[in-house]
């Protein structure tokens, strides 16, 4: 199945983009699913309650915990990896559409990123 | 441990009727963690938002890979997906909870109504729907637009469907075309941009109502924790003379980007509880991947019916939350 009909020319770099984006998104969602599976585990082996209480998001001690298999930082990558995959579409689309000189393509895909660079810069600002 | 396997099973029984019932995940999810759970709104509907941006990036990398859905009208209109859930998720902080509960409700009977309303569509032949792999299923949960225009990803996406199918829609796609352009694929002149967000077989029109409805279902789905395809598949669909199959891929395709947007400031403002999401975000996964397999064996009248039930019911329980 292509998007052009029948005797219309197939735009080869727009399926070259597109199963390049179907791809970025299926390996974030199985890598996001594998981090969260791992934590959930964890966090059965070590009895902690779901209900235990929000933890504050602490990207620094992702790693220590990774390493001393702690369920939380399984949890936060998992999750960082998720909210992160929809960003990363829109980066490998802005690539794309560079390459093959969609100048609207690449300005609508820089206003996305800047949405959520504002998301982020608003909500830290908040926070803190 | 009892209540981590709770709520994997609330979970993939949430994603397993969603996807039986093209329903999305949110609708089901958020009360169901506030009322079986006891969990605050505001964390329900961070993990709400988890589920939404899995199933629907799962679903989306199945319809891309397919060409059913249109990569740069989703694109270009999730800039303003994006613009609303930012603003809904910055307000979502400031909202009493009984506001939230308000809304809920009213969504909820929104959609028992639709669903009440919506036609049975014929049985399909099992090789018609059955997904080939678990990831298509997910579509429904993600972006359901109360039907069933995802179930057979074998057919031209960008050909109106000869048949009107199950949503009344269908054939008010071509008056509204019509009424915007002229004829659905007629020689009205049009903005050179709307050509380039157009399929082979198809035109969009009135581009000003998608950015309207758009917003409007980012601001949705970051209140309600919701994919927003109640509002984003009529309007691409109905207003803006996209078949229906496309107008289902390209919601899908746009909710992930929507429900970051919101998910990002719910994960930095401590209003996305880890050990919540991990074990609900798995069921519903796993719910919807077995959704799709045994989706042609069930008949959706009866569960159709009785989930309206379900939903009102619930309705009656948010509301009780929000007068309480």
């Amino acid at each position: 199945m292509t998007q052009a009909g029948v005797g219309e020319p197939v735009d080869t770099a727009g399926v070259r983009l597109e199963r390049s984006i179907a791809r970025l998104l299926t390996i974030g969602t199985y890598l996001s699913i594998a981090l969260l599976a791992i934590g959930f585990v964890l966090m059965l082996a070590t009895g902690v309650s779901p209900l235990a209480g929000t933890p504050a998001f602490d990207p620094a001690s992702i790693p220590a915990d990774l390493l001393a298999l702690r369920p939380l930082g399984y949890l936060w990558l998992g999750l960082i990896v998720i909210v992160a995959t929809p960003s990363a579409r829109v980066v490998a689309s802005l690539i794309g559409y560079a390459r093959s000189g969609e100048r609207r393509m690449v300005y609508v895909s820089i206003a996305i990123l800047v949405v959520i660079g504002l998301s982020v810069t608003l909500a830290t600002g908040l926070e803190g | 441990m009892i209540v981590g396997l709770g709520l994997l099973a609330g979970g993939a029984a949430a994603g397993l009727f969603g996807s039986l019932l093209g329903l999305g995940g949110g609708i089901l999810i958020v009360p169901l963690l506030t009322l079986a759970f006891g969990l605050p709104l505001i964390t329900a509907v961070g993990v709400s938002l988890v589920c939404v941006i899995m199933t629907s990036s799962a679903a989306a990398g199945v319809y891309l890979e397919r060409r059913v859905a249109n990569l740069r009208l989703g694109m270009t209109l999730e800039l303003f997906t994006a613009i609303g859930a930012l603003v809904g998720g910055l307000i979502a902080f400031l909202l009493p909870e009984r506001v939230l509960d308000g809304l809920f409700t009213v969504l909820l009977v929104y959609t028992a109504v639709t669903m009440a309303r919506q036609r049975s569509p014929a049985p399909a032949p099992a090789s018609a729907v059955a997904a080939p792999d678990p990831v298509p299923a997910t579509a429904a949960v993600a972006d359901g637009p109360i039907g069933e225009a995802d179930r057979d990803p074998a057919e031209d996406p960008h050909r109106p469907s000869p048949v009107p199918g199950p949503a009344p829609a269908a054939s008010g796609a071509h008056v509204f075309g019509e009424a915007a352009g002229g004829s659905a694929l007629g020689p009205a002149p049009r903005p050179p941009f709307l050509q380039t967000l157009s399929g082979p077989d198809y035109r969009v029109h009135r581009f000003g109502f998608g950015i309207l409805g758009s917003i409007g279902a980012g601001l949705a789905s970051a209140l309600l924790g919701i994919g927003g395809g109640l509002i984003k598949v009529p309007v691409l669909h109905v207003v803006m003379g996209v078949p229906l199959r496309v107008a289902t891929a390209t919601s899908n395709l746009m909710i992930g980007i929507t429900a970051s947007a919101s998910a990002i400031i719910y994960l930095i403002r401590g209003g996305l509880d880890p050990y919540t999401a991990a074990p609900t975000a798995i069921g519903v996964f796993v719910g919807a991947s077995v959704g799709s397999r045994v989706a042609h064996r069930i008949d959706l009248r009866i569960l159709r019916g009785l989930f309206v039930a379900v939903l009102l019911y619930t309705a009656w329980q948010m509301l009780q939350r929000a007068l309480a």
